[in-house]
């Protein structure tokens, strides 16, 4: 029983530093920018697709990783810029960026499936074995998940906190015309914004993959589950959307446990109207 | 001549009918063909009340397949665990479809754009595994097979045959007929002129005491209701019915077609069903790469030409090139009014 309980605990807080670094990247780009990005999903798939491409020329995570995330912040902000740049002159700008980013995402995984066939790739293993104390056995993958997960997190903040362009990020999410005023370029910072989320959700994509595979449709569960936990965090709150990926992954885990893995998008949602009828600005969000 | 003051859209509006109406004629129930129609007439409906909710009431919702799903299976359910006619589960799925619609709108209409995009998006996502599931098998969706034999319509002693097209057109007709009227009904109605008072100054349209809550609750209610018609129709029209419906297929063929159309422009999804449909039909050959070209055109249309067709045909709003048409109709009538001015 306990060692069972230790198990869907350091699974949640596995699955849940995940989630928060995907949750991160959406929360980001609504925040700064007000862009609901239907194709946060595809992207996931594509860290995935790119990291399979890469793993198969043998060559090892370190020099694929340094690869795809560059490529992958290059593909968020042309996307960015070719995008969704265009519709900001429009007045119901917010409706379009919807359509444009679900476009994109039926647009991409439709090349999934025509370029990669339907069915499911698997990654190798970051770390293999297992570590065991006291009893519990925990695999090195878990372990690597979360720790650079955790890492992502940390170093997402210092990003934000410490330079210059995570500062102007911040401005521009506080206060749109002022940071315009104090000479802030903001179209350069909603590109960026976007190309990090991309980084964010394509790592993302990468560390579950060798778990939960890659498939062309696989990234339409992400993109609700990233939403689910941003909206619980409050939309556009960076620290509400890392709790609420810890606190829905704990519950994941345990849903998982006790019902099975299938209920948990039930569940979360449930939790989420309980929210939002008991605080409909999420943990710490605000409306507007 | 009071029928040729008729706006831009409701020219669009009529002659498309009238020219779908008699189209059956020329074509001596070409089985192929005859089945796109139908099928233009169905995609017709869902598109232009899925443009009605979002276009036009600023409901950003994606449950609009999920409505059609539902609709078609309750329809199915009901005609073939019960044996009740068709002509009469079709209603009753339009109206399971808009009390579920009803349901889920409470809480959305309560939420802003993006919540409302995936709670209605989250319906579609949950209804397949809820009909596949042992719940859904217990009120005879039939699992993961689907429903295999639906009764198709029946008048009097003539049973509709998937071999002869005309009939079953006819009805798609009616239905599409009735369904865009009342949309365009509703459009320019104190209804529409809320949506516009709404979408231009919240604050200020609920400052002068404008309920948009309850007048958006009618308009979902109502598109639901028409979406699931249209699936109830698709049921017994194709006979079998499975969960494949709920596929990204559909859901983007839609898309497209409002976009193409121009979204919040009265018969523009109309006349994008009637594009999107042959572009579909003809991209056949294209085979995996289809959708995916589909997914681009959705991206390029809105990028480019946010107001698509309609966009196009009226001009942003001047409607030249019809005005040239009606002086011309005027004229073909025989009386030349000085009415330059009556257009939208």
């Amino acid at each position: 029983m306990t060692h069972e309980l230790a198990d869907v605990v350091i699974s949640g807080l596995s699955s849940g530093s995940t989630y928060a670094v995907m949750a991160l990247g959406m929360a980001l780009v609504y925040g700064i920018s007000r862009v609901f990005n239907f194709a946060y999903g595809s992207f996931y798939s594509l860290g995935g697709y790119l990291a399979w491409l890469f793993l198969g020329h043998q060559i090892g995570y370190p020099a694929a990783l340094a690869c795809i995330i560059p490529g992958l912040f290059f593909i968020g902000t042309a996307t960015e810029r070719f995008t969704l740049r265009p519709l900001r002159v429009r007045k119901n700008w917010e409706m379009l960026a919807m359509m444009s980013t679900l476009g994109l995402a039926l647009f991409m995984d439709n090349l999934y499936l025509a370029v990669f066939g339907p069915f499911a790739k698997s990654l190798p293993v970051l770390f293999e074995g297992a570590v065991n104390t006291a009893g519990f056995v925990v695999s090195m993958q878990d372990i690597a998940t979360t720790a650079i997960a955790m890492s992502i997190i940390v170093g997402l903040w210092f990003f934000l906190n410490r330079t210059r362009h995570g500062l102007a990020m911040r401005a521009v999410a506080q206060d749109m015309t002022g940071s315009e005023i104090v000479g802030i370029d903001k179209d350069r910072v909603f590109s960026y914004t976007f190309g990090i989320a991309t980084v964010l959700v394509g790592a993302g994509g990468i560390l579950l993959a060798p778990k939960y595979f890659v498939s062309p449709l696989g990234g339409w569960d992400i993109l609700v589950k990233a939403w689910v936990i941003t909206a619980f965090g409050g939309m556009g709150s960076m620290l509400g959307a890392v709790y609420a990926a810890f606190i829905l992954g704990m519950v994941e885990a345990f849903v998982a446990w006790q019902l099975g893995l299938t209920w948990t998008l039930l569940i979360w949602f449930v939790i989420l109207i309980v929210m939002f009828i008991v605080r409909p600005q999420g943990l710490r969000g605000s409306w507007g | 001549m009071k029928a040729l003051k008729l706006s831009n859209e409701q020219l669009i509006f009529y002659i498309v009918f009238g020219v779908f109406g008699i189209l059956p004629i020329f074509l001596n129930g070409n089985l192929a063909i005859m089945n796109i129609l139908t099928m233009i007439m169905l995609y017709a409906v869902v598109a232009t009340n899925w443009d009605l909710m979002m276009g036009y009431a600023g409901i950003f919702t994606f449950g609009n397949v999920a409505f059609f799903v539902i609709g078609a299976y309750a329809s199915g359910i009901l005609a073939m665990s019960l044996g009740i006619s068709p002509w009469l589960t079709i209603p009753i799925g339009g109206a399971i479809t808009a009390g579920i619609g009803v349901l889920i709108s409470l809480p959305c209409l309560r939420l802003k754009g993006a919540y409302v995009a995936l709670i209605t998006f989250a319906l579609h996502m949950i209804l397949e595994p809820f009909l596949k599931s042992d719940m859904g098998r217990a009120i005879g969706t039939g699992g993961a097979q689907g429903l295999l034999s639906i009764p198709p319509l029946s008048i009097g002693g003539y049973t509709f045959s998937s071999l002869q097209p005309v009939p079953w057109f006819y009805v798609a007709f009616g239905l599409s007929l009735v369904s865009l009227y009342v949309t365009h009904r509703i459009i320019n109605s104190s209804w529409g002129l809320s949506f516009v008072a709404v979408r231009d100054s919240e604050p200020f349209a609920k400052s002068l005491g404008l309920d948009d809550f309850r007048v958006k609750l009618m308009v979902f209610g109502i598109a639901a209701f028409f979406t699931g018609m249209a699936g109830a129709f698709y049921g017994h029209f194709v006979g079998i019915l499975s969960t494949r419906v709920l596929g990204l297929d559909l859901f983007l063929l839609l898309m497209v077609m409002q976009v193409v159309g121009g979204m919040g422009k009265f018969p523009g999804a109309l006349l994008g069903a009637i594009i999107v449909t042959f572009a579909n039909e003809g991209l056949r050959a294209a085979g995996v790469y289809r959708l995916v070209i589909f997914g681009a055109i959705v991206v390029a249309v809105v990028v480019l030409a946010p107001d698509g067709i309609m966009g196009a045909i009226l001009g942003g709003g001047k409607g030249r090139r019809l005005d040239r048409f009606r002086r011309f109709a005027r004229r073909a009538f025989g009386k030349e009014t000085s009415e330059a001015g009556d257009s939208v």
